[in-house]
């Protein structure tokens, strides 16, 4: 998703809430508008003509007009939450949705940091657009109004003044690319700073235990020169602009005077014209141009800027499509073949593999191998890059999704549990599962001391207060309590005691369908009907006594393990 | 404040002395030419009214305008090249320091991170910050001043508006402390369910619910635009006395300056210049974030100095002379209690095993040994000579339960801070078992650091990789193998001696099959050494045995 389509959605919405905010706007922009000529008239018809009172009369007209705007002012600001909370709250379901449905590759790890960042990012364009709104449209409002007000109180001077405006406000539009290129640098930069000099901080023991100061010394100080050096080039960038926007605010106010003589002398202007012409110059038009120079350009280019950032946590892939349906949940694995990247070793090369409902698969080996990998290729998360993994007949990356979903399902190391009641997230797969089944799959699992704990099937879960092996456990029960057919568990007890561990697998194992379970400890194998073996070259799939004589891979593994068992239960 | 952040923010300001110059000069003309200009538009206006001669005072305004735009523009740059050169001193002088003080700071390294990015930023703009206000207060004394010269009144009536002014500015915050205080929370909230969601990931793109699971995320949401929606009304009432403050002044400005006008003691012009300097004179009103500037840059240096006044740790130049790799520890302790009275002789080329309950104090008692640490009381010998006298890095290799990996991409990681080639680096993956992991990753060995999300055991083993390219007389080993199973975990000690072979080796683990395996195993209890003696004979007392049992699942 492109930044600007992200933000115009998200602004979309708001549409008559902007429309109200322009009202105001219109309320707001009074006194600019009046000023000048009120100003005038207290000098021409008053002070001037030596009735003081009455200038004293138009200048309390000029104070009311201020009222005016203030009122303005006021219901421009209560209109502005109308209008930036929504959108903030469109630009976070935007980013969540994104974030959530994208991370589904198996080497993706969530991160604190990633999302503290994301935060503060969509409260920057939060407060960049208020700041927008506010300053830019009431720089607006101010410029239009003087130009009107000034064409009003004297048309002969409208070209000298529009003119050279106009060209400032092209001249600085031109230049805001450069601008915002140089922002953008800087803001890399100033990111960069931090990720190196965090990099180094948190791992400064390793940074002493290296002997890598020098080394990372030498890193972050470049980082740091580089970001002072991104500073200057913004800085002479902005110089451009002030010189560009100044020259456009002073030159209507030389023209004016050049002018105005002439057509005061043949009468075309009168006193009180010139003088207001001068109060719109100098008490409106040039103060909202040097305002636009020196906050509207830096805002709108922060405000690029972190768009960008966002719509590249924002952009998912497509959600998953596919309209084929399965004959049964038999899953059958064909001349198999996956990689990270073209030069990269394949993870999973030319495996074919046949699992029918009943069967219990154990995969072992390395960690790092891909077994997760395989995993995820299994329930569909990831396409082969040659072969097929087929699911009762069609490729399971075809089934229609919601079928796919509800036939297969992934237990992942990581274990999910959201804020809410232990109910709640046990029935996320079952919503439609009673307390009874609820609780029946928790028993299978052996988490039945573990949901008392927490004060049963009502009692709340948060942030955090979960162990992860007590929360893996409730993944475990949350999966079996679901209608799945084909099982696997991707180390989805590696938190656990062995003891533990076992009465998951069982649970499972007895529950009925297919059921793969990607080994932590060894003992998975012993209860698997076929075990496959992947060392990073052609995997081996067998019985448990065929492997020790097949795979000496296998039988190393078995002894370096037997000789703990005695310890190790 | 104290002298050390005084002189610092001193030492800033002065980091690059032509550019203050110029920032301090371009301030004062630009100043200068702004408190004319008023006067100047005055005697043009006044001239055009008259019909008379135009155009000197034309020429005269132009020639101020120009003087005020080039000064503006020496302004931008020179506020940028004082502040980045004032920032970036800093950013070096503290990024040493940190370096320098190494494992021995009281620094968290997110709290470290933010001195040396948002503090020395806030006191590097220090210079920028005093010369705009004390301009800043100039320009509003010009003024008055000013307005006192066209007429006395006008300068009474200004002075009057301005406590108002200043009365106003300071309510803002503590209308909105507490919906600010909501909205932190309930934003706090959404990040705490977006990171559960995003721990949960694989499972709901694995159960196609992310719909579901982003509207979860989501739930506490309107909270938030209440609070906000609160923020902005009282802000609109804030805004609704501001926005009547400037117009306030200027009418009241107006009204005695008409009065003037009407006794003759003014011109039209002149009615003009004083509303020029009564919007002058308010502009100091609207400084009021270059105080708040001022106290950050202030507190900024503070922390700043904060880390420099830290001394660093003492540490000898010499290399240490070749040697077996025996290390002893003679009464060691390190403050507060984490370790007491260590007494430990480690032979050159045992396999020596630290074991213990999570906080017995066996990271500090490895770190201590390697030279990581230095000790509070007591001292570290490495083959007779002190440890302090010697630059030890190079002499041990340390592995780590979770090891920061430094550099852009994994083969950097490894050999950082040795020089070694890609075929070294290449051995020492393979000696720590993870080539495999490295060859499948898109890139191989330059796949970028920051490309590759890493599990557990596979930034373990990168740590092990690091470890051993070193060729370290001592490998000192801290959990560094604690997420690997136990198929891998075996692999790994094979291979390390067969590329490390008689090498000193001491090991923290929780595991009784490392413990089996050593020459040595040292019992440490609350930071002191409990028992040391082969395991065998330690096995038979149930309170060692337990020591493995708490560690286990």
């Amino acid at each position: 998703m492109t930044a600007v389509r992200m933000y115009v959605d998200a602004l979309a919405g708001q549409r008559r809430e902007a429309l109200a905010l322009l009202g105001w706007s219109l309320l707001e922009g009074v006194p600019a508008l009046l000023s000048g000529r009120l100003v005038a008239l207290a000098v021409d018809r008053g002070f001037a003509a030596g009735e003081p009172w009455t200038g004293v009369a138009w200048l309390v007209a000029f104070g009311v007009t201020a009222v005016l705007g203030a009122v303005g002012s006021r219901l421009v600001f209560r209109q502005l939450g109308a209008v930036v909370e929504p959108m903030r709250d469109a630009l976070v379901a935007v980013v969540v949705r994104g974030v959530l449905r994208g991370g589904n590759g198996a080497r993706s790890r969530p991160d604190a940091g990633g999302v503290a960042r994301l935060t503060r990012h969509v409260e920057v364009v939060r407060d960049v657009t208020a700041g927008l709104l506010v300053q830019s449209r009431s720089l607006l409002v101010t410029t239009v109004a003087a130009l009107v007000g000034i064409f009003g109180t004297a048309g002969e001077l409208a070209w000298p003044v529009t003119l050279p405006v106009l060209l400032a406000l092209l001249l600085f539009a031109l230049l805001l690319r450069t601008l915002a290129a140089r922002q953008r640098d800087l803001v890399l930069a100033d990111e960069r700073i931090a990720e190196v000099a965090g990099t180094v901080q948190s791992g400064v023991r390793d940074v002493v235990a290296c002997g890598a100061q020098d080394e990372a010394g030498r890193a972050v100080a470049a980082e740091v020169d580089a970001q002072a050096a991104a500073a200057v080039r913004l800085a002479r960038a902005g110089a451009l602009r002030t010189l560009v926007v100044a020259v456009g605010g002073y030159a209507p106010l030389v023209l004016v005077l050049a002018v105005a003589p002439g057509l005061v002398a043949s009468g075309r202007l009168t006193a009180g014209a010139v003088l207001g012409t001068v109060v719109y110059l100098t008490t409106n038009l040039q103060p909202a141009l040097l305002g636009l120079a020196e906050s509207t350009g830096s805002a709108v280019l922060r405000l690029v800027v972190t768009l960008r950032r966002l719509s590249e946590a924002a952009t998912a892939p497509a959600p998953a499509t596919g309209a084929l349906v399965p004959s049964g949940s038999a899953i059958g694995v064909r001349g198999l073949t996956f990689g990270y990247g073209a030069h990269a070793e394949p993870v999973v090369r030319d495996l074919d593999l046949d699992l029918r409902p009943g069967d219990h698969l154990a995969v072992i080996g390395p960690s790092g191998i891909g077994k997760s990998t395989l995993a995820g290729l299994l329930v569909g998360l990831e396409r082969p890059d040659r072969g097929h993994v087929l699911l009762g007949g069609v490729p399971v990356h075809e089934v229609a999704p919601a079928v796919r979903h509800r036939i297969v399902a992934l237990v992942p190391q990581e274990a999910y549990v959201f804020t809410g009641t232990v109910r709640d997230n046990l029935a996320l797969f079952a919503p439609d599962a009673c307390d009874e089944d609820l609780l029946a799959a928790v028993e299978a699992v052996g988490a039945g001391d573990l949901v008392r704990g927490l004060g049963g099937l009502s009692g709340e879960v948060g942030h955090g207060d979960l162990s992860t092996g007590q929360a893996q456990l409730l993944a475990a029960a949350r999966v079996h309590a679901s209608p799945a057919d084909v099982v696997v568990l991707d180390e989805a007890t590696s938190s656990l005691d062995a003891a533990a561990e076992a009465v998951v697998e069982r649970a499972f194992a007895e529950r009925g369908g297919v059921l793969v379970v990607i080994a932590h400890r060894l003992s998975s194998a012993l209860r698997a009907d076929r075990v496959l073996v992947m060392d990073g070259g052609t995997p081996l799939l067998g019985e448990h006594g065929e492997l020790l004589a097949t795979s000496p891979l296998y039988a190393d593994l078995m002894r370096a393990w037997t000789g703990p068992n005695a310890v190790h239960p | 404040m104290n002298p050390s952040d005084r002189s610092l923010l001193a030492l800033v300001s002065t980091r690059d002395p032509w550019w203050l110059l110029v920032l301090v000069l371009s301030g004062c003309v630009a100043a200068a030419a702004g408190l004319l200009l008023p006067d100047a538009v005055a005697r043009a206006v006044d001239a055009v009214l008259d019909g008379g001669g135009v155009t000197s005072a034309v020429l005269w305004f132009a020639a101020l305008a120009a003087v005020e735009v080039v000064a503006d523009v020496l302004d931008v740059i020179a506020r940028a090249r004082t502040t980045s050169s004032g920032t970036a001193w800093l950013r070096h002088r503290l990024s040493g320091h940190l370096l320098a003080l190494g494992t021995r700071r009281r620094f968290a390294s997110g709290d470290a991170v933010s001195r040396l990015t948002t503090d020395c930023a806030e006191a590097g703009g220090v210079s920028v910050t005093v010369v705009r206000l004390a301009l800043a207060a100039l320009t509003s004394l010009g003024s008055v001043v000013a307005l006192a010269l066209l007429d006395w009144r006008l300068a009474m009536v200004f002075l009057a508006g301005v406590p108002v002014a200043l009365l106003l500015a300071g309510t803002h915050l503590r209308q909105t402390a507490d919906d600010v205080a909501a909205y932190q929370r309930v934003s706090g909230e959404l990040s705490a369910r977006l990171l559960d969601a995003m721990r949960g990931v694989r499972t709901i793109a694995a159960s196609g619910t992310a719909e579901q699971e982003t509207a979860r995320v989501l739930r506490p949401l309107p909270r938030l635009a209440a609070a906000g929606t609160g923020m902005w009304r009282a802000q609109s009432r804030m805004v609704w006395r501001a926005a009547l403050l400037l117009p306030a002044v200027e009418l009241a400005v107006l009204i005695t300056a008409g009065f003037s006008l009407a006794a003759g003691r003014l011109s039209t012009g002149q009615v003009l210049g004083a509303l020029g300097y009564v919007v002058l004179g308010m502009s100091l009103v609207r400084q009021a974030p270059l105080l708040t500037a001022l106290a950050r840059a202030r507190a900024g240096a503070a922390r700043i100095a904060e880390v420099l006044d830290t001394p660093p740790p003492r540490r000898g130049a010499q290399h240490p002379p070749p040697g077996p790799g025996r290390v002893e520890l003679r009464g060691v302790g390190v403050l507060p209690d984490v370790l007491r009275d260590v007494d430990l002789v480690v032979p050159a080329g045992a396999f020596v095993v630290v074991v213990g309950a999570s906080g017995s104090g066996k990271s500090a008692l490895t770190s201590v040994l390697g030279g990581l640490l230095e000790p509070d009381t007591g001292r570290v010998l490495l083959d007779g000579r002190p440890l302090q006298e010697t630059s030890a890095g190079a002499v041990f290799g340390h592995a780590f339960d979770r090891p920061a990996l430094l550099g852009r991409t994994v083969a950097d990681a490894v050999a950082c801070g040795t020089s070694a080639d890609r075929s070294r680096v290449r051995a020492a993956c393979r000696a720590a078992q993870v080539h495999d992991v490295v060859v499948r990753l898109p890139e191989g060995y330059d796949t970028p650091l920051a490309l590759t999300p890493l599990s557990g055991g596979e930034a373990q083993r990168l740590g092990l990789a690091r470890a051993i390219v070193r060729d370290p007389r001592v490998l000192v080993l801290d959990d560094a193998t604690a997420s690997l199973d136990a198929v891998t975990e075996s692999g790994v000690s094979r291979a390390i001696d067969e590329a490390l072979p008689g090498r000193t080796r001491v090991v923290t683990t929780h595991r009784v099959t490392t413990a089996e395996r050593a020459d040595l195993v040292v019992w440490l209890e609350r930071g002191r050494v409990r028992r040391s003696g082969p395991h065998e004979v330690l096995w038979e007392d149930p309170e060692y045995r337990a020591v493995f049992a708490e560690a286990r699942g």
